[in-house]
């Protein structure tokens, strides 16, 4: 077999810590390799150094043969490196037609085409990723996110794209959408593209790849050839495991006492939202973790933020801690004691130019003050608290939250809405996107959340974490809750069937 | 491959920082030295007082002008408010009012002005550069109207805000300017209310789901924008003692100038008041300089616009270097 990508000795410094040291790959044509490791090991700086978007300090690489240094991602691109990254980036106001016409595919070819010609390259084009040419005139913002991943491979898959590198594809996708994901992905590698994961989620191991490189500190701690959980987690580094070993629902124990005093911190009835959802109840006792599961438009996330005042609904009722409560606005809902943590990290949760102290105390700065006036000793104790609770990695707090790494940004947006005074916590994707490591430690928290007696509605893609989390597990499909297990009748394969069966 | 470039981007990095920091300092200690070499007069205490005493109502906007930046926003409309507003003072004071009267009367007008624009975008959701261009042609035509062709002249509304007024032998309207901007320090720097403003600039759906209040904040800011307008309407009006058509137009782009020479980000969440008042500074020893050393005052306008576009373009730079070192 003919080597597509090597690397030889690849080094990288960001300042005093080594992004990578002495990284020598090389990837086959046809083949599939998964790199993995914790936050920080070095995978995503190497990507980056093959898409292009960093250069490295020392090193070379050759590609197909010749020498390979590129200086952007467009030279890299060119020459037949595409990169798909995590947060799909693309242009939600254009029409699917328009967002392909903006790839390398159809860029290369030169002068004026007609209307008719472009549509006919387009539909080729996509059909490549199993889709319909009908999609080419929606509007990109119209898609579901997995249409969107689609269209964007289809976007950088051009006839003589050698290498694709797919960023933690499957994190924002459902199971079903990844399986289709990972069918599309297998049939460009048959067809002599070699491909190259990165990627967080252990149960798709098997799917993804046939080589697993496993960094750490920026450096190759080891090679497999089988996905073996024990041993990539030996390599890279984690003490805590997370073989999904079924432990015990955490506060199961307290549940089944809760039951018995029947203490629900909330009560929802009869929740319909036009479009969204229909008809949706449940509880949530206090200490108890509840789960949500559904694909991506089943409508999980929007019944929760309908909880939390961010969308309007058409009818039903919610009793919040024995008392109606009104959703009006998240300001509200915050005074009321809900807490939201947000799916989208970047655009939603944190604030770039404020420092991670700054970003932690920022929900009680109401209570931070006296008239007016932030009362400084206060706000250093209470960051000072939650940084070592939450064991966040920093030399100092006044740095700004920018400098923290994803999994430690989210450790600070958890602690942010803890030391509020919520007894609701209503959790979206908490551990999206992030290390092992760090993914168990936001386990740990969100469980101790739970014991202290608050209230926590989860709702997460990632079934391993539903299980080992949740007490009470919802499914939704369409809009409506279509399935409920409670406690040992937890198990993925039944929630995963309940979620897709009726799709057929 | 070109081992270095990285190290390289990361000097670039922290060499573009200092730029923005060491900036203003340096353009300010430059053109002091600059104009004291070519013209006498320049740095007399004569002089420099009266380039304190005429970037007064400059300065108060400027000021304003700095928390709505901050936030995330901007007013395009603060030259036309100033002139409609001086258009009433100057009327007010013809009718032999009880000076204090005819302050709060300025301040209550340029905080309602404030508040309209503040209302179209905290209501409407207009944006807020859009709503403000839209608001500078209606106070604009709104001067024209009630101008009428017919210029109105006034006396300063009372000596404490003119140039006259003294207090420790310094002109009381430069305390007034220190005393506002050193508040709004406090205010920005060491309250709740200042940290919210820095927050919305920063991230406004992160700020509005951790339970800002946003709205409030917005108004209570385009509200102080509104009342200094007011105020500076009072002192602008005391300076030149007549309100024309085009009254106050040139205060737009000054003050925006000066918050941006001075440092705050226009993108919002970033930057600082004091700062501002440094910007104000520059503009102004800027103008009087090149008058009293016989440069035509005409480049100025080239000056002023040039260092804008390096301020902006400096924190473009900064911007898409710490994207490229933290990763797309």
């Amino acid at each position: 077999m003919n080597e597509i990508l090597t690397s030889r000795k690849l080094s990288k410094s960001y300042g005093p810590t080594h992004a990578l040291r002495d990284v020598s790959i090389s990837i086959t044509q046809g083949e599939k390799i998964a790199i993995l490791g914790a936050n920080g090991a070095g995978k995503s700086t190497l990507m980056k150094v093959f898409s292009g978007a960093v250069q490295p300090d020392n090193g070379t690489m050759e590609l197909n043969g010749s020498s390979y240094a590129p200086k952007t991602p467009n030279e890299a691109i060119v020459k037949g490196v595409s990169t798909i990254y995590q947060e799909p980036f693309f242009f939600p106001h254009l029409s699917v037609l328009e967002n392909l016409l903006m790839g390398q595919a159809m860029q290369a070819r030169k002068g004026l085409l007609s209307l008719k010609e472009l549509t006919k390259q387009a539909s080729e084009l996509i059909s490549q990723v199993s889709l319909e040419p009908k999609i080419l005139k929606k509007n990109m913002s119209s898609l579901s996110l997995a249409e969107q991943q689609l269209i964007l491979i289809a976007r950088s898959v051009d006839q003589n794209v050698k290498l694709l590198i797919l960023d933690e594809p499957t994190t924002i996708l459902t199971d079903t959408e990844a399986s289709r994901l990972f069918a599309i992905v297998d049939n460009l590698a048959i067809s002599g593209t070699s491909i190259c994961y990165i990627t967080h989620r252990f149960d798709e191991l098997d799917r993804v790849a046939d080589r697993f490189i496993v960094m750490r500190d920026g450096e190759i701690s080891g090679e497999l050839q089988e996905p073996d959980k024990a041993r990539i987690l030996k390599m890279m580094g984690t003490e805590t495991s997370m073989t999904s070993s079924r432990a015990m629902p955490p506060a199961m124990a307290q549940e089944s006492k809760l039951d018995s005093n029947g203490s629900e911190m909330l009560t929802v009835s009869n929740l319909t939202a036009q479009g969204k959802f229909n008809d949706v109840s449940f509880t949530v006792g206090s200490g108890q973790i509840v789960g949500f599961y559904g694909l991506i438009g089943s409508g999980r996330t929007e019944v929760a933020k309908a909880i939390f005042g961010e969308l309007p609904l058409q009818s039903g009722s919610i009793n919040f801690k024995g008392k109606p409560f009104v959703p009006r606005s998240a300001r509200r809902s915050m005074e009321a004691g809900l807490a939201y943590l947000t799916e989208d990290r970047k655009t939603q949760g944190i604030f770039k130019f404020l420092s991670i102290r700054e970003n932690i105390t920022i929900s009680i700065i109401a209570r931070l003050q006296s008239f007016g006036i932030i009362k400084k000793p206060a706000e250093i104790e209470a960051s000072n608290q939650a940084v070592s609770r939450h064991a966040i990695k920093t030399q100092d707090v006044n740095n700004l939250i920018t400098s923290l790494s994803g999994g430690n940004q989210q450790k600070v947006l958890l602690a942010r809405l803890l030391i509020s005074n919520a007894e609701l916590f209503i959790l979206d994707e908490p551990t999206r996107g992030i290390d092992v490591k760090t993914k168990s430690e936001i386990h740990d928290a969100i469980i101790e959340v739970a014991r202290n007696g608050n209230a926590v509605l989860l709702i997460t893609s990632e079934l391993p974490e539903l299980v080992r989390l949740s007490d009470v597990v919802h499914v939704l499909r369409k809009g409506e809750i279509i399935a409920s297990y409670s406690n040992s009748a937890i198990n993925e394969k039944d929630i995963l069937s309940s979620a897709t069966a009726l799709s057929a | 491959m070109k081992p270095s470039s990285l190290k390289t981007d990361e000097r670039t990095l922290a060499l573009l920082k200092n730029i923005q920091v060491f900036m203003l300092p340096v353009l300010l200690v430059f053109s002091l030295i600059l104009f004291a070499t070519l013209s006498p007069v320049f740095l007399t205490a004569a002089n420099l007082t009266n380039v304190a005493v005429n970037s007064v109502d400059l300065a108060l906007v400027a000021a304003g002008l700095t928390l709505i930046l901050l936030m995330g926003g901007i007013d395009v409309s603060t030259g036309f408010a100033v002139g409609l507003t001086a258009w009433f003072v100057g009327t007010l004071s013809g009718l032999n009012l009880n000076p204090y009267l005819i302050l709060v009367a300025a301040i209550v007008i340029g905080a309602t002005i404030g508040l309209f624009n503040g209302s179209l975008t905290v209501f409407f959701g207009i944006p807020s550069i859009v709503a403000t261009i839209g608001t500078a042609a209606i106070y604009q035509t709104l001067l024209f109207l009630l101008w009428n062709s017919r210029d109105v002249f006034a006396e300063p509304v009372t000596p404490f805000l003119s140039g006259s007024g003294r207090w420790l032998g310094v002109p009381t309207l430069i305390w007034l300017v220190l005393l506002i901007y050193l508040a709004l320090h406090v205010v920005l720097t060491k309250t709740s209310f200042g940290r919210s403003i820095f927050a919305i600039g920063s991230n406004p759906e992160a700020a509005n789901l951790i339970g800002l209040k946003i709205r409030r904040t917005r108004f209570i800011v385009y509200a102080t924008l509104g009342g200094l307008i007011g105020l500076a309407a009072v002192t602008y009006l005391g300076r030149v003692g007549v309100v024309q058509a085009y009254s106050g137009n040139e205060i737009t782009f000054l003050a925006i100038a000066s918050v941006v020479v001075g440092g705050t980000s226009i993108l919002g969440g970033e930057g600082s008041i004091l700062r501002t008042l440094g910007g104000v500074a520059f503009i102004m020893i800027l103008n009087n300089g090149s008058v009293l050393a016989g440069v035509p005052s005409i480049w100025n306008g080239v000056v002023i616009g040039s260092i804008i576009l390096l301020a902006v373009s400096l924190k473009g730079a900064v911007v898409i270097l710490e994207r490229k070192r933290s990763g797309i």
